[in-house]
């Protein structure tokens, strides 16, 4: 074997003490969710991102083999509270992604399951880049575990991100690996159900009944009224129609892009007909 | 080569908006390519000097040296060797090394040359385990696993970036305060300051080629984006830097600002394009072409008016191709995988392949390709939808779905996807990845049942300009 002769020591910061595993509550733990919640938290920054897990992301920690663990812990915390933190697991799998041996595949699944929660965004895509394409991608003859299980749940997220929402459901029903890669984030077919009732009403003004139960995986149509009246707050009319408040998304108004106009544009000329009077 | 160093130093305090500045970097850029020339003379005037530092000046030359492409594996192990050693040096001796830059660029081109290694061999390493019919090499290659080990090249770099306090400087800039209090003893130094400063672009290209596209645009926070950065006044830098930008921008499907990029860098390169008559013209030139390919994979996912220098050249370029995507639908998925193929970086693994499983080692451009593809399947009936609805201001969804011949569902889920995708973060101020949610389409609809109600943005009259030329003109 050769020498390898700066390797490893040239900084401190790479490696350190394990850090401890504890966690302060999260101060702001999201429990239930909510209409309200908009649609541009794409879960990449959270608020409820604690300190410590700021200090690993943001610095030479997150390249730390000994950060993992302090990252699966808090990926288990958003799991059971509720919120989404990609950018910290994004740091998680990057830490796999440089030390092999470290992967855990539950953890990976449950940080696929996170992001594909924040649909439609890039999220997803972001963390697959992260993975070996040995699990994404595997050749013939190599396929694992894994591997298997990525691939079931890419399958699941292209139809969030193509908006086959009753696909997805069906998707979901038809296997029961689905049953057990969900199992781990709390509430994950009430966090889809309630993010596709947000995406319906920035499109919809009215709906069928009979849509709604197939985009919201509901098995009947009292099921979706109690849903829709509860959590959403829509109106549900005798002919099967489900009435959705306006909002900014649902209008289709006309509109025409006017010119923004400053005081700075006309600063120049003010200065020279205020210079040339005086 | 002191003397050299000062002709080059000073940092100009210039107009944002000038193209005086623009002139000074052409300049610039004149100067260091006859520079370069010399490059060869002035190392032998030094080795008449001085044995001892010669023998340093010498290797710090040798670091921004070009491996030869054709080199042996003992080559690329012997040049990793020397790297580290230099870079040990140079951060691990007792307090900073008194050396001068070769060159303004030299920094650059070091940590370029050292990045370009690493990504060649690590590509070079997957071949060799892919092919699985070179034994010796392989076992080599097996046996030494650290070898330009992307561990170690990330250390380098972060290496570089503290001891310079790079990043500490470049914020007190941004404040409008002086650097040179928080540079600390090695940043104040040229040397360090110009290896921590590339050391960042380095970073970002190393993220991108791992796949990490956010947490490379995240590394450029400190460093902004525009010509008075000193990235701006060596060239190769300046295009690697959007390139490798522009290029994580759209994978994190934020087509506009990808454009702005591209667009940016390209029409930068148009106006110095007389300058370039040496080996750099070539890398430039295929560098234009692979960027005017994922222009168009850009404009595809967003139409979007361009540069008429860059439309120009596009259409010249890949005319037939950008129609194919524009058009959309499945024949359009061959065209885009062939662009992203010709345009991508040349992705790599961070650990060595399995050398005893050729099959299983995939090409990491296959897998980012194929993630990369999944959304482009998403967004493929895109076009076509818009072209139908641009025509009517209401519109049966049943009618509309047999006009295309698709289910009404997947009419449905069509008219979703690309409402959503409508909808896209814009860099507006600050660090790359901030933005705003914006509008990207000026056409736009809502469904009532099954009743799509559409409707156009119009542009309106854009007057302060008209008003400001003519206000102007009147009082001239």
């Amino acid at each position: 074997m050769r020498e390898e002769s700066g390797k490893g020591k040239i900084l401190d910061g790479f490696a350190q003490d394990p850090p401890s595993v504890a966690f302060p509550p999260a101060t702001h733990p999201s429990s239930h969710i909510t209409m309200a919640s908009t649609l541009n938290m794409n879960g990449e920054d959270p608020v409820e991102r604690p300190q410590q897990i700021r200090d690993i992301i943001g610095g030479l920690e997150r390249y730390n083999p000994q950060a993992a663990e302090v990252l699966e812990a808090y990926l288990q915390q958003q799991c059971e509270e509720k919120f989404t933190d990609c950018n910290a697991n994004r740091a998680l799998l990057k830490l796999y992604q440089l030390n092999p041996d470290r992967i855990k595949d539950e953890i990976v699944t449950n940080v696929l399951v996170k992001t594909m929660t924040q649909f439609p965004s890039p999220q997803f895509d972001l963390a697959l880049h992260l993975l070996s394409p040995s699990y994404s991608n595997p050749g013939p003859g190599s396929s694992s575990d894994l591997a298997e299980a990525v691939a079931k749940l890419r399958t699941l997220n292209s139809h969030l991100e193509g908006a086959r929402y009753d696909h997805f459901w069906a998707t979901l029903e038809s296997d029961d690996i689905y049953a057990d890669l969900t199992t781990d984030i709390k509430g994950f077919e009430e966090i889809i159900r309630v993010k596709i009732a947000q995406l319906i009403s920035l499109a919809f003004r009215e709906i069928n009944i009979s849509v709604l139960e197939s985009y919201l995986g509901l098995r009947s149509e009292a099921e979706v009224k109690t849903f829709v009246t509860e959590t959403c707050g829509w109106k549900v009319g005798d002919d099967g129609i489900v009435h959705i408040p306006k909002n900014s998304e649902n209008e289709a108004k006309k509109t025409e892009i006017r010119e923004d106009v400053s005081i700075d544009m006309f600063s120049r000329v003010i200065k020279r007909s205020w210079e040339e009077n005086a | 080569m002191s003397a050299f160093q000062q002709g080059m130093a000073p940092i100009r305090a210039m107009e944002d908006d000038s193209d005086v500045e623009e002139e000074a970097l052409v300049a610039d850029y004149q100067e260091q390519v006859q520079y370069g020339q010399d490059d060869d003379l002035d190392g032998l005037d030094q080795a008449a000097l001085a044995q001892a530092a010669d023998d340093l000046q010498a290797r710090l030359l040798q670091a921004a040296q070009p491996l030869d492409y054709q080199a042996t594996l003992e080559a690329k192990f012997s040049s990793y060797d020397n790297y580290c050693s230099l870079f040990h040096y140079i951060l691990n001796s007792e307090g900073p090394v008194d050396l001068e830059p070769p060159s303004y660029y030299w920094a650059w081109d070091v940590i370029d040359e050292f990045i370009y290694q690493f990504n060649t061999f690590s590509t070079y390493r997957a071949r060799i385990a892919r092919q699985g019919n070179n034994e010796e090499e392989a076992q080599l290659l097996k046996e030494n696993p650290n070898t330009w080990g992307c561990y170690s090249v990330l250390n380098v770099l972060y290496s570089l970036i503290q001891k310079s306090q790079i990043q500490e400087q470049l914020q007190a800039t941004k404040r409008g305060e002086d650097a040179a209090l928080v540079a600390g003893p090695y940043g104040s130094k040229a040397l360090y300051k110009m290896l921590g400063y590339f050391s960042i672009i380095g970073l970002l290209r190393v993220h991108c080629l791992l796949g990490d596209f956010s947490l490379a645009l995240k590394t450029l926070d400190d460093i902004e984006l525009n010509k008075k950065a000193m990235f701006a006044r060596v060239m190769a830098a300046h295009f690697t830097t959007y390139y490798y930008v522009g290029f994580s921008y759209m994978m994190m499907r934020r087509y506009a600002d990808a454009l702005r990029m591209f667009s940016h860098i390209l029409i930068y390169v148009s106006r110095t394009k007389n300058f370039q008559k040496n080996a750099q013209y070539d890398n430039i030139n295929k560098k234009s072409d692979q960027m005017l390919a994922l222009i168009a994979i850009c404009v595809a996912f967003q139409p979007t008016r361009l540069d008429d220098t860059i439309h120009t050249a596009l259409r010249e370029k890949y005319g037939e191709q950008l129609l194919k995507l524009q058009r959309g639908g499945p024949e359009s998925l061959p065209v885009f995988e062939e662009l992203f193929r010709t345009a991508c970086p040349k992705f790599i693994s961070p650990v060595p392949p399995n050398f005893d499983a050729p099959e299983s080692n995939i090409d990491p451009i296959e897998h980012h390709l194929s993630i990369f593809m999944e959304e482009v399947k998403t967004n493929m009936f895109n076009p076509t939808i818009k072209s139908y609805l641009r025509l009517y201001t209401t519109m049966d969804l049943k009618k509309l779905a047999g006009f295309l011949d698709v289910k009404p569902e997947e009419l449905r889920s069509i008219l979703f996807v690309n409402k959503q995708r409508n909808k896209q973060i814009r860099w507006n101020e600050g660090a790359l990845l901030e933005g705003e949610w914006v509008n990207t389409s000026d056409l736009d609809y809502a469904l009532q049942g099954d009743l799509i109600h559409i409707s156009e943005a119009k542009m309106g009259r854009k007057l302060v300009d008209w008003y400001l030329r003519n206000l102007s003109r009147t009082y001239a």
